[in-house]
């Protein structure tokens, strides 16, 4: 009987022992497994459940335009089928998305398919079709139908230069073109033997890095057209040893390709003649900061249109991957059709966009185009013969050169 | 029976003792082998998923913008959407260190002087890690400002400007027809410094464009560059540290020296009210560089989705038209072209010595590998240096203080790169010794680590002893192509020295006018320092006093170190 107590109080305290270990273990562990200290989460009706999420990567030069529509767009409560849409904007160079794209980057928990992509030109997506076809053995963008890719406003290659110079360059060359500027860029002698002030030293060409903006791209594509004056261009004429060597003597006269390249323009009003004279950039841009540099900087800026026109059309393109739902493709369309409502493309008039809206007119009250007229901006371009969309081909050729030649210098 | 039940209930209870011990002893087994597997969230680096503070590395010539800033934004209150408070962080490093906190993940942001940093940083990043994606992630900017050539009113008229532009060779060749002729800029490690020692490369390359790795590294232009560097009074630790200098201790011993234009602003409105000279921004004419601040995020594996979301939210403060306006007044160029630098409120105009029309030409920036190879070539260009360290071996140095020193002084060596630059250790106490014989660091880095390893305190204070003794050698050297100075540091009053301070000051005096010229670098250590003493002798020879404690030791080495 002693016995038997002993053996109970033995295994009554063994027992009580190990529930104290046990509990004090558990106690320790359950922040680490719930990851916090507070109190139990308690359920929460999921938003994602009911609001339909459009996430939509968009191209730099528009981005400002589309942030804005959406966020009107998010306020006046649009719903599709009773759901309630909620539009998000990803700014991202056109290049870089494709990039993206093309290494299959979205996908994840992080970064899932974006519902919509706005790039600044329709032949990057169907460089992104291309890769996929390889992948999935179909388009997921498409060209026809109701989800077709549709341009929701336009916008042209034009040079922006500061009016001092662009004075001596016409009194020299007359006509100003990519001929002219590479004349100036490879004067030995800087601005005093172009006929301008020596303080201004020697010719400062701006293009966009176009490892970072595929405006740089566009820049490269129309030299190139210019050079061998045709507006389509193929790997040959890129690769051709006398237009390289043109070219890198063209690019030669770029003051910075390291800082922030993807804004070009916006350096050019920043940093005003010290860094760039000129460039041929995008009108948008040129007419957006046109106020800015009037107020920075004591010379104005002058816009001239070149022969060859290099056209950005900006496509909202729906991507028709399973990543997405029905329903999501078409809240991104009821988006689109936002976009291309009258009212909001005359907000993209005011931020020197050309309208994809035939009823919007471009000389309305709050114009750019109107308002820098003095300034050489054009409602109707003159004399345009189009650039083609170089193939996928000249834009590797180009790119590949570039880091070799001039990325590495 | 009772001593055989007792017994019998010892051994239960001994033995319940013992299994107790060995369930405790196996569940401590358990949980450490547990700990080791499960990733904790105490006292690891990793931050919480929540983690809103974003913690921002700035350059110290924005000191009091980023203060203002930063507290402003802070101030706000703002919270992330599940209830943490938004606030950031702020920690000063000079540029090239901050590169080498962000490739460890000490911060999550960056803001330094210039953009040319985080080309370098995303090339460091690609080498340490491999990785096609760049660090650096989103960048904006808010405030930007052209490097100048600073210059007193007085001298920039003597050299004919406004009337007559003044550019990198007029200084240049002022400086090397012109021995009083007193000039600076920083290392390679900030931007103003890059900038002075690329327009030194460009010009002795006979090109404004187009420069090389070849044209770096060509012998012509390394001559060229050495000359020019030769004509450098003193480097320094960087220019907001200089122009505290300025401000603190007056005009000096400099005419010009390379800084951003909102120093210039700075200096003048500080000084301006008290009716001293003021400096002029010389925009050089063969071309300048921006700083141009740019705001980075580090896509850091830990980055958090708050953190993301303060850096944006903090963008859009910085990018206000508020804080814009407060950008200004600090006399950085703000990013809002909307408001215009001549406004009323504006320091912009000739009164604070700037021109806002200017610059009218940029020099052009070569790629990162050029730029690599002109920061690793300027240490032979450079002016050289002959340097002694003279050390206060005396009692009162015994402990902390003189371990701290011990430290100090070998952050000191290390932070020197270049092997050309010589360098000797003295120690005094009753007695002067001779630590370690000043020669090239090349050969005597090692033999300096383990002089300065083997110092201990002891005896008295025979300061203006060991200052003669590195003083009379440097002249007996008689080399007049390097910097000569010595750097002394003491902690009490002198009291066992064979000479007196006349005549030291007079022998210095004397000696920097006719002989060789030889900056002293003081530092006064702990409270007790004879301050009165140590200025007396900082004074006659154009140097600097500077106080320390065993704090702040090691920190005062190492600015000094970027004098050499």
């Amino acid at each position: 009987m002693t016995m038997d107590r002993t053996r109970l109080i033995f295994f009554v305290i063994i027992g009580v022992a190990l529930l104290v270990v046990v509990c004090g273990l558990a106690i320790s562990l359950l922040p680490r497994i719930t990851g916090s200290l507070g109190p139990a989460p308690t359920p929460t009706p999921n938003p994602a459940e009911e609001t339909l999420e459009v996430r939509v990567v968009c191209a730099l030069p528009v981005e400002p335009w589309i942030t804005e529509a959406a966020r009107q767009f998010n306020a006046e409560g649009h719903t599709l089928e009773g759901h309630p849409i909620h539009v998000e904007i990803i700014p991202m160079d056109g290049l870089a998305a494709m990039g993206r794209y093309e290494r299959e980057e979205f996908g994840t928990e992080e970064n899932p398919y974006p519902t919509a992509w706005i790039p600044d030109n329709r032949y990057l997506v169907e460089l992104v079709n291309a890769t996929y076809k390889d992948l999935r053995g179909r388009d997921v963008f498409l060209t026809d139908g109701e989800y077709r890719a549709r341009p929701i406003a336009v916008s042209l290659f034009a040079w922006g230069i500061y009016a001092s110079r662009e004075e001596v360059l016409r009194e020299k060359y007359g006509e100003i073109d990519w001929h002219a500027i590479h004349d100036a860029a490879t004067a030995k002698g800087g601005w005093p033997e172009l006929g301008g002030d020596p303080s201004w030293g020697y010719f400062k060409l701006v293009v966009p890095n176009p490892r970072k903006n595929v405006g740089g791209l566009a820049a490269m594509v129309a030299a190139a057209g210019e050079y061998h004056d045709k507006n389509v261009i193929g790997v040959e004429d890129v690769t051709d040893p006398a237009f390289q060597e043109w070219l890198g003597e063209l690019m030669g006269a770029v003051t910075d390709f390291s800082s922030l390249g993807a804004y070009s323009v916006e350096n050019l009003a920043l940093f005003g003649y010290s860094m760039g004279d000129g460039g041929q950039l995008l009108e948008s841009d040129l007419l957006v900061n046109m106020q800015g540099i009037q107020t920075r900087w004591a010379d104005p800026l002058v816009i001239v249109y070149p022969k060859y026109v290099t056209w950005f059309d900006f496509p909202f393109t729906v991507w028709m991957g399973p990543e997405t739902t029905a329903q999501e493709k078409n809240a991104a369309l009821e988006f689109e059709k936002y976009l291309l409502s009258t009212e909001v493309q005359q907000q993209a008039v005011k931020r020197g966009l050309r309208p994809a809206n035939p009823n919007v007119p471009l000389d309305g009250p709050d114009s750019l185009f109107v308002k820098w007229q003095s300034q050489g901006a054009m409602v109707i371009v003159p004399r345009a013969t189009a650039m083609r969309s170089p193939d996928r081909d000249v834009l590797l050729a180009l790119l590949r050169w570039f880091d070799l030649n001039v990325a590495q210098r | 029976m009772k001593r055989r039940r007792t017994s019998g209930t010892i051994s239960v209870l001994a033995g319940l003792l013992g299994l107790l011990a060995a369930v405790f002893i196996g569940c401590c087994s358990c949980w450490g082998v547990f700990d080791k597997l499960v990733p904790s969230s105490k006292g690891t680096p990793t931050p919480a998923r929540s983690q809103a503070t974003l913690r921002l590395a700035y350059s110290p010539e924005k000191e009091p913008l980023i203060n203002e800033l930063v507290t402003g934004f802070n101030a706000l209150g703002l919270t992330t959407p599940d209830g943490q408070p938004m606030t950031v962080e702020t920690v000063q490093l000079e540029p090239d260190v901050m590169i080498q906190g962000a490739l460890a993940g000490d911060f999550q942001a960056m803001t330094p002087d210039s953009s040319i940093w985080l080309d370098q940083l995303d090339r460091a990043w690609q080498e340490q890690t491999g990785s096609e994606s760049p660090l650096v992630g989103q960048t904006e900017r808010y405030a930007i400002s052209p490097i100048v050539i600073a210059m007193w009113a007085d001298v920039a008229q003597s050299m004919g400007y406004p009337a007559q532009p003044v550019g990198w060779l007029d200084i240049l060749a002022r400086a090397q027809s012109d021995p009083n002729f007193g000039w600076s800029h920083p290392s390679t490690t900030t931007a103003s410094g890059l900038l002075a020692t690329l327009a030194e490369f460009y010009a002795g390359a006979g090109k404004t464009r187009g420069l090389t790795e070849e044209d770096v590294q060509r012998q012509a232009t390394l001559d060229y560059v050495a000359a020019i560097e030769k004509t450098v009074r003193h480097y320094g630790e960087g220019e907001w540290a200089l122009v505290q200098r300025l401000l603190s201790g007056g005009r000096g011993d400099l005419d010009a020296f390379i800084c951003q234009e909102q120093l210039v602003i700075y200096y003048n409105q500080q000084a301006g009210a008290s009716g001293g000279p003021t400096l002029v921004a010389v925009y050089p004419k063969e071309g300048s560089l921006w700083e141009d601040h740019p705001l980075a995020l580090l896509e850091t594996p830990d980055l958090t989705a708050n953190q993301r979301l303060v850096f944006g939210r903090f963008v859009e403060y910085l990018q206000s038209p508020e804080t814009q306006k407060r950008v200004l007044t600090h006399g950085y160029r703000p990013t809002d072209l909307s408001i215009p630098l001549s406004g009323p409120d504006s320091p912009f105009s000739s009164a604070y010595g700037v021109d806002p029309t200017q610059p009218q030409t940029a020099l052009q920036v070569p790629g990162p590998a050029v730029v690599q190879v002109v920061q690793d070539v300027w240490w032979y260009t450079k002016r050289h240096t002959n340097v002694y360290l003279v050390v206060d071996t005396s009692g009162s140095m015994e402990g902390e203080k003189l371990e701290s020193a011990q430290e100090a002084l070998r952050i000191f060596v290390e932070q020197i790169k270049g092997d050309l630059e010589r360098v000797g250790l003295i120690e005094f106490a009753s007695e002067v010794y001779d630590v370690v014989e000043m020669d090239e660091l090349g050969k005597n880095r090692e033999a300096l680590m383990e002089g300065i390893d083997g110092l201990w305190a002891g005896g008295d204070t025979a300061l203006l002893d060991g200052v003669q003794v590195a003083y009379d050698r440097l002249q007996k050297r008689g080399d007049t192509e390097r910097i000569n100075a010595i750097v002394v540091m003491t902690d009490g009053l002198e009291n066992n020295s064979s000479i007196d301070l006349y005549d030291l000051i007079a022998e210095i005096e004397e000696k920097n006018a006719q002989g060789v010229p030889v900056v002293v670098f003081c530092i006064a250590y702990g409270d007790d320092a004879d301050m009165d003493t140590l200025r007396a002798i900082a004074e006659a020879s154009g140097g600097d006093v500077r106080r320390g404690d065993p704090e702040t030791i090691r920190q005062l080495y190492k600015i000094l170190s970027t004098y050499f």
